[in-house]
């Protein structure tokens, strides 16, 4: 589907042959600019090796901080286990909180980067059918079509039999629990991740389009007597190893991002053409900006009016989520990064890029990033209000005026983004965001 | 992970000023916009009429329903279910205004929000209205609910199967709002052709659109629930129309209406240009493809659970692809067409 308005009728060649132009001139200006200013020398010295050498920095830094932020979770919701109290348990909720803050912002490598894409969804996979891992209410759940590990309820079964395939699940580790997803082929049986710690955290959301979030009790990992709905142990058993299982995940993740390595991620990715890295660039920020935040994430749920299709389900959290989706891309376009410990990171970016060729455009793109921002802002703080918040499951009710224009607001905004993202890529000569894993295996 | 994709909606949503900046052409120079209106403009005509025949064949089962006027009706929900599909790849326009193209079909729908969404209406006291189906969101605003009601096994065999008085008030009431739509659709899109003709940047658009379609063929409602894509696993749910087991006839009516209202303006185009013989090439494909049918009218569940006729199925895949590689790769690439971000992206 187009986006931009005026594509270029420029047959294709013709259009790459004048990028390469543009791209030696550049060289040439940068050798020969000595007697100008230190300052607009080294503005203009910024090529897109640089770009992408910081690409792969920021990216580093951001998962780091995934890393570090999971860590947190771990281990409150270890003191948690040791002493299943309500405050302990709002202190485990508080840290998966915060451990969103830095994830969703690196959601914007997942597009383009195969390594990032086909490891996430043991992290972030969603939506799931919450009944494969612990109780539900019968009535009213709403399960993926054809799901046959939908109720399987691993908590409550030490053997699970799921499309003809039966897994000993007597020992609940970390390995059992990323063979268990997918199980009988279906991608909603997600078994790890964030959205499984959420759920085994906060419970069922049975509040529908009503203020209010999961409230699982924290003596569902009472021990002995007080433990409610049964099976406390293993649930137990079943957070340790989804939360463990989650650091060891990014800490790959991290490696492949690291530095002064020769056989990871990032080594390969630099070796690369730069134009193809500059692509995989744009292709993450458009791709989540369009089709994933904006079309996926909010517009399904909102003209369907359905909280199934909500991202942050459980524990209501779906408002911050996008909004540091939001902020991941324009983390890419900005070259900047604000760390969990407060401090900035910034670089080569390709606003740097843009603003050489096309200033004008940069500016508008720099303020279409604003307005993006602005609108998801205005999402965060109506559900995050003090007095009467609207969550996004509120938002998207029938009839729900109001929640209707901010959702649209941040939809309208991210397409207006992403039009100009694409005209931005033209500029720097890449002409095909068409996906690079779009292969099939027949 | 969850591949759900809405096959049209957010993207052209800032297309075009009304005042057209893109530059004006004049009338020489887009006779294919001129093919593109125009076959366009008979596909929505179409769909409006058989819209209205569906609505009226609703009316007349709830008022007499027997085993006739059900077959009458059953027909006329296909009818008018396949003139959509003719005209789905359009993208852009008038069907962007209020997510008409989302209201006319949504999908896919993997978490059954459409049996919830009926349960729901058919369950509460208010009586379904046409104010109630036009705030009941786009699952209960197109075919997709029709088809709900007349063909799912589980509503089919409790109190609320049809002539059941409520299921036949929200079967009427959902048979007007796609009536009305319709109606519309066709209506603005005919107020449309002045702006359409004289914005350079719709030939692109217009391009694009088939391509986007396409695409959505091969991947999404064939490869997906052939088990071609992710997790390898055959899905009927995945597919359109499966209660209906019309998944195929759905296809084959998508690829007629391209065949119809989409080849003959792309054909010219390329006829101007440096690889004249494409467009033959591509006619030939199209027949190809086309040709799998009517042996193909089978239902999709039936294809997938037997390897004999699975094969047939793998048959029209190879097909299609290639189809989608003449027009999507070859074709584009000739026109200068340069694919840019979509609503399926993501994943």
């Amino acid at each position: 589907m187009a986006l931009l308005s005026n594509a270029s009728r420029i047959p294709l060649a013709l259009a790459i042959s004048a990028t390469l132009l543009t791209a030696c001139s550049n060289g040439e200006e940068t050798a020969s600019t000595s007697s100008a200013t230190e300052e607009s020398a080294a503005a203009e010295a910024i090529t897109k090796s640089d770009v992408v050498e910081h690409y792969a920095v920021l990216a580093h830094a951001n998962f780091e901080d995934a890393l570090t932020a999971a860590q947190s979770l771990d281990s409150a919701v270890d003191t948690f286990l040791e002493s299943p109290t309500e405050e302990n348990l709002q202190k485990a909720k508080k840290a998966w909180l915060t451990s969103r803050v830095p994830y969703q912002q690196t959601e914007v490598f997942r597009f383009g980067n195969a390594v990032v894409d086909d490891w996430e969804g043991q992290l972030n996979a969603w939506p799931l059918d919450e009944g494969l891992i612990d109780y539900v209410k019968e009535d009213g759940y709403q399960y993926e079509l054809g799901n046959e590990g939908a109720t399987a309820n691993i908590i409550a079964s030490t053997e699970i039999n799921i499309g003809g395939t039966t897994v000993d699940a007597s020992s609940l580790t970390p390995d059992l629990l990323a063979e268990l997803n997918e199980i009988g082929g279906s991608e909603a049986n997600v078994a790890s991740g964030y959205h499984a710690i959420e759920f085994l955290l906060w419970g069922q959301d049975l509040h529908g389009f009503d203020p209010g979030a999961g409230q699982r009790p924290a003596t569902d990992y009472a021990r002995g007597e007080e433990c409610t709905h049964g099976n406390c142990d293993r649930r137990a058993a079943y957070i340790d190893a989804a939360t463990d299982l989650l650091i060891s995940d990014l800490e790959w993740m991290v490696a492949q991002w690291a530095p002064g390595q020769e056989d990871n991620y990032r080594s390969q990715l630099l070796a690369e053409a730069p134009d193809t890295a500059v692509q995989k660039m744009f292709f993450g920020m458009g791709s989540l900006s369009l089709g994933e935040l904006a079309g996926e994430r909010m517009k399904v749920a909102l003209e369907a009016n359905s909280y199934e299709d909500e991202h942050d389900c459980f524990s209501d959290n779906t408002h911050n989520s996008h909004y540091y989706n939001g902020q991941g891309v324009a983390n890419i376009y900005s070259g900047s990064y604000t760390r969990i410990d407060g401090s900035e990171l910034t670089g080569p970016s390709l606003s740097d890029l843009v603003a050489e060729l096309n200033p004008e455009l940069n500016e508008t793109l720099s303020q279409q990033f604003e307005e993006s921002m602005e609108a998801l802002q205005t999402m965060k703080s109506s559900a995050e209000a003090e007095s009467e918040p609207m969550k996004f499951d509120m938002m998207i009710a029938p009839g729900n005026e109001k929640g209707a224009e901010i959702v649209n607001g941040a939809i309208m905004a991210l397409v207006a983004q992403t039009g100009s993202i694409e005209q931005a890529a033209r500029e720097l000569g890449i002409d095909s965001l068409k996906p690079d894993d779009a292969g099939h295996t027949f | 992970m969850q591949p759900l994709t809405k096959t049209v909606g957010i993207a052209a949503l800032i297309l075009a000023p009304i005042s057209g900046v893109a530059g004006s052409q004049t009338e020489t120079n887009n006779n294919a916009e001129q093919q593109w209106h125009q076959g366009i403009l008979a596909g929505y005509r179409s769909l409006a009429a058989e819209a209205g025949d569906m609505s009226a064949a609703a009316a007349d089962y709830c008022s007499t329903p027997e085993q006739e006027s059900r077959d009458a009706l059953e027909q006329a929900w296909l009818d008018a279910f396949l003139a959509w599909q003719r005209v789905r790849y359009v993208d852009f326009g008038p069907v962007e205004s209020d997510n008409l193209a989302w209201q006319f079909q949504f999908w896919p729908d993997p978490k059954n929000l459409i049996a919830r969404k009926a349960s729901y209406l058919l369950d509460s006291e208010a009586p379904v209205s046409d104010e109630v189906i036009a705030e009941s969101g786009v699952a209960v605003q197109g075919f997709p609910m029709l088809e709900y009601l007349l063909y799912d096994e589980t509503l089919n065999a409790g109190n609320n199967a049809l002539p059941a008085e409520k299921t036949c008030g929200l079967l009427r009431a959902v048979a007007g709002h796609i009536e009305a739509n319709g109606k519309q659709l066709s209506d603005q899109w005919q107020a449309f052709r002045k702006h359409y003709l004289a914005t350079e940047q719709y030939r692109d658009t217009t391009i694009r659109a088939g391509m986007a379609a396409l695409e959505i063929l091969e991947d999404r409602r064939l490869a997906q629930p052939m088990g071609l894509r992710g997790n390898g696993k055959r899905s009927v749910y995945a597919a359109d129309a499966w209660r209906s087991g019309s998944s195929l006839r759905t296809m084959e009516a998508t690829i007629h209406g391209l065949e119809q209202s989409f080849l003959p303006g792309l054909t010219r185009l390329l006829k101007e240009s440096d690889q004249p013989e494409l467009g033959p090439r591509i006619e030939n494909q199209f027949k190809d493809v086309l040709e799998h049918f009517p042996k193909l009218h089978r239902p999709m569940t039936e294809l997938l659970s037997n390897d004999d006729a699975f094969s047939l199925l793998q048959g029209f895949y190879v097909d299609v692809s290639q189809l989608t590689t003449l027009i999507n790769d070859q074709a584009a690439v000739e026109l200068g067409v340069i694919r840019g971000f979509n609503s399926s992206d993501g994943d």
